[in-house]
């Protein structure tokens, strides 16, 4: 499912994002970069509706995400958010199980059904062993994978992740990179990433899309944007390109 | 391990459904005038079935005194908990109950206003019910567009609640010695002002708005993750905020305007349930009804029989409330919920 962004404005004291038009494919990963402050997390947020911009929009499939319901985008859109704090310590299973929310009606629990989308996700991401776990004794690496379940037992057509893999050992890092490039191809998702480690981005990602102090600078497949001088008027940093064994590599 | 707690869940759960009523039938014994154990059934199945028509002093003593007071403990006991619960998962802070929301002083002033000026033309009882839900209101309209942030809310509470406090105090100077001494009583709490009149009022105000915190048990952990997220997982996080807290508002007002004030219940009872069973709210808030029930009604057994006079629920309920509180305190931070 093709979502596209267009005309949106949203300012916050200062800041402003402005995005003229950006195209996020179905069944691949785009990962979002740039420096801190560029207005990645304020973009996610936007399509995630968590924001509401002050002109233009998102649309998928032609439909306007501002005039959706909020139980109809949540079916559509799942929002990975970054490093929630919380308050209480639920079970792996019962988190879970909230990403269910816009499936029962207000007055209602959980059904078998939603325990069986919760299940299956927890599965999907390999912690199946670990549902009946306190939320706040997993490690980080499987907090984002439980983060992550949560989002699938949700069955979104378009998946963002803001910051999935910050404050992650490589392994997990790599885990968590490989488990969202999975998203994309087996579950046929639109999936949107905001990233710093752009080695990774260059390994997971289809495509790119470079942002700058509030505006998009460059979008498309990394192969068709990517070279150093996009590299140093985005980060303001000398970065190089290597080619080793026929695969890109940055060195700094 | 998962096997342990499965099972312990089980035996509180069962323990939830007997204790209420194991402690209605031991309370209907307890009490200055002795009615024989025995007798206790017969008489309550014979006033049930005829029309009271030349009624023994036991029946009186049980149907006209006994009963509604403990009845009024259990439905109260259940208000205060599951709104206790429910505004803690809500707000996402452990420390937060009726008091919270100004709801409490909002009561305290309305039965001010009522003992002290306004005599028998309105009572008590409806005037601090008024107060308690305009006392609501007034932190909804103080927090106004940030309704849905949480330290809004809660300043605002704090807010209307000083407030309150001070028309209190206001009313409390002008009173004459003898208003003032009701009122004192009536602020301290106490159950055994209930009549029927009462409770055909209040019982179901209370019922109908604990059911449906009941009924949201399981949203209240969707929306405890906070608001961003429960908007992305689909919650229309505004107006279920507000049917949150207009719920709690309602119960608590209707059990406050005819108990007086008495805290602490909706403290205490979701903290012990948590540490029982867990944060799950789809556990924590029935259970939270039922103990919230066993352990006011306990608290007033206590207050009616364990000293030669009947000492005021809401000063025992503090006593025991505020050490409580205090552990509470110390330990929140750390992961103990």
């Amino acid at each position: 499912m093709k979502a596209r962004v267009a005309g949106l404005v949203f300012s916050y004291g200062g800041f402003r994002l402005e995005i003229g038009e950006l195209v996020f494919p179905g069944s691949r990963v785009t990962a979002v970069v740039g420096p801190n402050g560029a207005g990645k997390s304020t973009l996610l947020k936007c399509l995630a509706g968590i924001l509401a911009p002050e002109r233009g929009g998102t649309f998928v499939d032609g439909r306007d995400l501002a005039r959706l319901g909020g139980r109809e985008r949540a079916r559509l859109i799942g929002y990975v958010p970054q490093e929630p704090t919380y308050m209480f310590n639920y079970a792996v299973l019962d988190f879970v199980l909230t990403g269910r929310a816009a499936f029962i009606p207000r007055f209602s629990s959980p059904a078998a059904l939603d325990l069986e989308a919760a299940r299956e996700a927890l599965q999907y991401v390999g912690l199946a062993d670990l549902e009946r776990r306190p939320f706040f004794e997993l490690s980080s690496g499987e907090r984002r994978l439980v983060l992550i379940a949560r989002t699938l037992a949700q069955r979104p057509s378009i998946l963002l992740l803001d910051e999935p893999t910050t404050f992650l050992d490589p392994r997990h890092e790599t885990e968590v990179m490989a488990l969202i490039r999975r998203l994309a191809v087996e579950k046929a998702a639109t999936v949107i990433v905001t990233l710093h480690a752009l080695d990774m981005a260059l390994k997971y990602a289809d495509s790119m899309v470079f942002m700058k102090a509030g505006v998009v600078v460059a979008a498309g497949p990394p192969d068709h944007i990517l070279d150093e001088a996009l590299l140093r008027s985005v980060y303001d940093v000398d970065i190089g390109i290597v080619d080793v064994a026929g695969r890109r590599v940055l060195v700094r | 391990m998962s096997g342990s707690r499965d099972r312990r869940t089980a035996v509180i759960a069962v323990l939830a459904i007997v204790l209420p009523i194991l402690l209605l039938v031991l309370s209907l014994n307890l009490g200055a005038y002795r009615i024989p154990p025995k007798d206790v059934l017969p008489i309550l199945v014979k006033a049930i079935f005829s029309d009271g028509g030349g009624a023994s002093p036991a029946a009186d003593v049980l149907i006209r005194i006994r009963l509604p007071r403990l009845l009024l403990a259990l439905f109260a006991g259940a208000a205060l908990a599951v709104s206790g619960a429910s505004l803690q998962a809500l707000f996402r802070n452990p420390l937060v109950f009726e008091f919270s929301l100004g709801i409490s002083y909002g009561a305290a002033f309305g039965a001010a206003l009522s003992l002290v000026f306004l005599g028998a033309k309105v009572p008590a009882q409806a005037a601090a019910f008024v107060f308690a839900v305009a006392a609501v209101l007034a932190v909804l309209f103080v927090a106004g567009r940030g309704a849905s942030q949480v330290v809004t809310i809660l300043l605002s509470g704090v807010i209307v609640s000083a407030l309150f406090q001070a028309l209190l105090s206001l009313v409390e100077f002008f009173a004459n010695p003898y208003a003032l001494q009701a009122l004192i009583f009536w602020l301290m709490g106490s159950l055994g002002q209930a009549t029927w009149t009462d409770l055909t009022i209040s019982l179901p105000v209370i019922g109908v708005g604990v059911a449906a915190l009941i009924g949201l048990r399981w949203r209240l952990n969707v929306l405890s993750l906070g608001e961003d997220e429960a908007r992305t997982l689909g919650v229309d996080v505004r107006r279920e905020k507000v049917l949150v807290i207009i719920l709690a508002a309602l119960t608590t007002a209707a059990a406050t305007a005819v108990t007086g004030v008495i805290s602490w219940i909706g403290l205490i009872v979701p903290h012990l349930v948590r540490m029982a069973v867990g944060p799950d709210n789809r556990k924590v808030i029935p259970l939270s009804a039922a103990f919230g029930a066993s352990l006011l009604l306990l608290a007033d057994d206590i207050a009616r029989s364990a000293f030669a006079i009947e000492v005021p629920i809401g000063i025992l309920t503090s006593v025991v409330g505020i050490p409580f509180f205090i552990v509470l305190l110390k330990r929140s931070g750390k992961a103990w919920l």
